[in-house]
């Protein structure tokens, strides 16, 4: 850990104010440069855990959605009146269905707009992946009242399986290639998808059990082996954070 | 044997011990099973008892085990007729939670049940949960920390630990909160010989310091067989014998090559330690004058040289400058320490890994830029976990996908599966197969291709000493009649033994021993097989060496 002393909770309220800030903003640049900085924090702060290494796949993920979102958004919808950029071929629609049109012209403000949005959502998407790669899912449960229980091991195991799963999945194309199959492409992700998804079962099932029987979630009570105390750092990070909500 | 009731024996037994467990009429089946796990199993275990569980693959071991603090059936499933009470508390009322301060537990894989980054972090979570005040919380941390010598490691993050500390940290995870019970699955299974040693010799001096009371699950009996106190035999289809070692041994199909070697030599009795099967065949090693081994190897084509090649991961160095050659017609087993690089050399001859220096050669070609089909006809590679490869929803699909790539009329992988391990039905999912099974498959998926070298990570993970069996002869097979080349890395000794015809023993990353398998595994007594020990200095591995060598002087 670089930074073994800042409060799990640090991050995720920074991210969280930085989210709801771009959102109340709404303005493209300011999305963008938060997303710079959150990507710049996260290079320089992470450790090789596994969690961390979740973020390249975090960045890969938002691309997708915005590559599909945008796509989708110019393809389909309500035309925008504007600059043209080009045509494409309309498919018709039964009548009952007014309004809606796929294809057609596609203007420079449909192409905008569809663009800002697509980066909105996918913004989030970093922000947040940025605080679970930054956070140590374990440290997390500790800091996590007991009062929540079933909430707080359905967050371990999110937070600690699937990224250890991003390491399952290295290793299974790993396997794949030295089968001689194709790693590359949308069909090889059928061959990987599977012997995954029945180790995250097996492994989750597995931690469920041990914090079971464990005696996790018995005691209403939890005491502290080492308390982990809040910080001034921690402060000055969820303030600034703060800071860029109360200005938007 | 005594599976029902109590006999005369088990009254002199109890006396002057406290029962710490007890299961009585205990029935249990899985939902949508046909077969019952257990049947009528009645069973009791004293304080202090080291009890160990034995039966072949999927028999349920495992079932028994997590019975004890309720996690079957509350966690999984299943009808549970019968009561199982430890320390007089009974799972039906109790669960798996509530009995945390009186049972520790350690699973399979210890290394999914971790929820904590480091090794004091993971000590503290189970007294923090039950709620104990800090003070007891820093004395016992300090106390388990010496007990497992894990001092050294206290700050150390546990995914960056190897296998054995890793399973030294569960099992000190699980004794922090002071349990009188301790539950082991498979505790050695992924360790080499020493670490699992060192894990068998802590749990021993705890059950006799502590009178803490262990019960086991275990393949590798060899490893453990000498600190049992009694045996509970699973037969799978719900029977299930309990006894002394002695007593069990005498006829499982289950047991160490020292048990197969007092039988084959018509011992009248069986000794479960080197020392005492020492003792009754002081004659032998006396009788019979040291027998001169056949040389067999002849030199053959070299498939795999390897030239000065180093090996490095972001700054640490996996190998260093390693040279060796490997023939067509050899069992290789590469043989080290958890970490020591086993994994990485199997990786760079399969072309996986990228040598940082050096050169190596597999059939002439570097095995880095194989691709497609040259890949699968020079190299064939199981990882550890086989069901990495597999990826069909049936045996039949996945068949004949190795049909289709390999270009092969349909069926004949099928065929292959057939040979390797018979009676795998084609509608059959590869999850429901046993460890044996799929290790089959994978390998006959494998071998469709007719690679000219066989590679296997751990192979041995999880089988039974059939399924072992098997696949020592399936390799045996492979490698005599097609004359190909088989590397497999393992920490198993017996099938080393009974395998390889050469060893390469590997240290940081450096080859410290390359020889027959004879010389290697003669060469340190911690590597030595157990019918080597027993023989010594008799220079004989297998049970079948020493028949053999009775038989040529008769």
């Amino acid at each position: 850990m670089t930074q073994p002393s800042l409060h799990p909770f640090t991050w995720w309220l920074w991210a969280i104010g930085l989210a709801v800030a771009i959102v109340r903003f709404d303005s493209t640049w300011i999305t963008l440069s938060c997303v710079g900085v959150v990507m710049v924090v996260v290079f320089r702060l992470r450790d090789d855990a596994p969690w961390a290494k979740s973020f390249d796949w975090t960045l890969k993920l938002s691309a997708w959605i915005l590559g599909i979102r945008t796509i989708i958004g110019i393809t389909i919808g309500v035309p925008i009146p504007g600059t043209e950029l080009f045509r494409l071929p309309v498919l018709p629609l039964p009548t009952w269905m007014p309004g809606i049109r796929i294809g057609g012209v596609v203007t420079w403000e449909r192409l905008s707009s569809s663009l800002s949005e697509g980066l909105l959502i996918c913004s989030i998407i970093v922000i947040l992946g940025a605080a679970a790669s930054l956070t140590s899912p374990h440290r997390l449960l500790r800091v996590l009242p007991i009062y929540i229980y079933e909430f707080a091991v359905a967050v371990v195991i999110a937070t600690s399986v699937l990224p250890q799963l991003v390491g399952s999945v290295k290793r299974i194309r790993l396997a794949q290639r030295l089968r001689g199959q194709n790693t590359r492409g949308f069909r090889s992700w059928k061959r990987v998808a599977i012997p995954l998804l029945e180790e995250s079962l097996a492994r989750s099932l597995d931690l469920a059990a041990a914090m079971d029987s464990r005696g996790y979630g018995v005691s209403k009570k939890r005491s502290r082996y080492r308390p982990i105390s809040w910080r001034l750092k921690d402060s000055l990070v969820v303030i600034s954070a703060i800071g860029l909500v109360v200005i938007s | 044997m005594a599976t029902q009731g109590f006999s005369s024996r088990d009254l002199s037994y109890w006396i002057g011990r406290d029962l710490m467990i007890k299961f009585s009429h205990v029935s249990l089946i899985y939902p949508n099973s046909t077969t019952t796990v257990l049947e009528e199993l009645n069973l009791t275990i004293a304080e202090g008892e080291l009890v160990l569980v034995i039966g072949p693959t999927g028999s349920g071991k495992s079932s028994l085990l997590r019975l004890i603090n309720g996690l079957v059936p509350h966690h999984t499933g299943g009808i549970l007729a019968g009561d199982i009470s430890v320390n007089g508390v009974s799972t039906q009322m109790t669960k798996p939670g509530g009995m945390a301060h009186l049972i520790g537990i350690v699973g399979q894989n210890p290394a999914n049940g971790f929820v904590a980054d480091t090794v004091e972090e993971e000590l503290a979570f189970g007294m923090e949960v039950l709620n104990l005040p800090n003070d007891v919380m820093r004395k016992r941390v300090e106390e388990v920390l010496d007990l497992l010598s894990l001092a050294a490691l206290r700050n150390r993050s546990i995914a960056t630990l190897s296998g054995g500390e890793q399973q030294r940290v569960a099992i000190g995870a699980a004794l922090v909160t002071h349990p009188k019970v301790l539950v082991l699955d498979e505790p050695t299974s992924a360790l080499d010989p020493i670490a699992a040693e060192e894990v068998l010799s802590i749990l021993h001096r705890l059950v006799h310091d502590l009178g803490l009371t262990v019960v086991i699950a275990e393949h590798k009996l060899e490893r453990v067989i000498q600190f049992a106190d009694r045996i509970v035999y699973i037969n799978g289809d719900g029977a299930a014998n309990v006894g002394t070692p002695e007593e069990i041994l005498m006829q499982s199909p289950i047991a160490p090559p020292i048990v197969h070697l007092a039988r084959a030599l018509g011992l009248k009795e069986i000794g479960v330690t080197v020392r005492e099967m020492r003792r009754m065949t002081t004659h032998l090693r006396e009788a019979i004058a040291s027998h001169p081994v056949a040389d067999s190897q002849k030199p053959t084509e070299t498939v795999i040289s390897i030239d000065k090649l180093t090996v490095s991961y972001e700054n640490q160095t996996a190998l260093n400058n390693i040279t060796s050659t490997i023939c067509a017609g050899e069992i290789v087993a590469v043989m080290g320490r958890n970490g020591a690089g086993k994994s990485s050399l199997l990786k760079a001859i399969a072309g996986v890994n990228r040598a940082s220096a050096g050169v190596i050669k597999v059939l002439g070609d570097d095995p880095y830029h194989l691709q497609g089909k040259n890949r699968r006809e020079a190299v064939g590679y199981i990882p550890q976990e086989p069901s990495d490869l597999l990826y069909g929803q049936s045996v039949s699909i996945e068949c004949a996908q190795a049909d289709r790539d390999n270009e092969l009329p349909a069926g004949t992988t099928y065929e292959v599966l057939q040979q390797l391990v018979p009676g795998i039905s084609l509608t059959t999912h590869p999850r429901d197969l046993s460890e044996g099974q799929r290790l089959g498959l994978a390998l006959s998926v494998v071998l469709s291709s007719n690679p000219s070298i066989l590679i296997l990570d751990e192979p041995t993970r999880g089988l039974d000493y059939e399924a072992k069996n098997e696949l020592t002869r399936m390799l045996v097979n492979f490698a005599a009649t097609f004359g190909k080349a088989v590397l497999l890395a393992t920490h198993d000794v017996e099938l080393v033994a009974e395998l390889a015809n050469r060893v390469i023993f590997i240290a940081d990353g450096d080859i410290v021993a390359d020889g027959t398998t004879l010389d290697v595994l003669l060469s340190s007594p911690a590597f030595a097989p157990q019918v080597a020990k027993v023989v010594s200095p008799q220079p004989w591995l297998r049970v079948k060496d020493v028949v053999a060598a009775i038989e040529g002087m008769q």
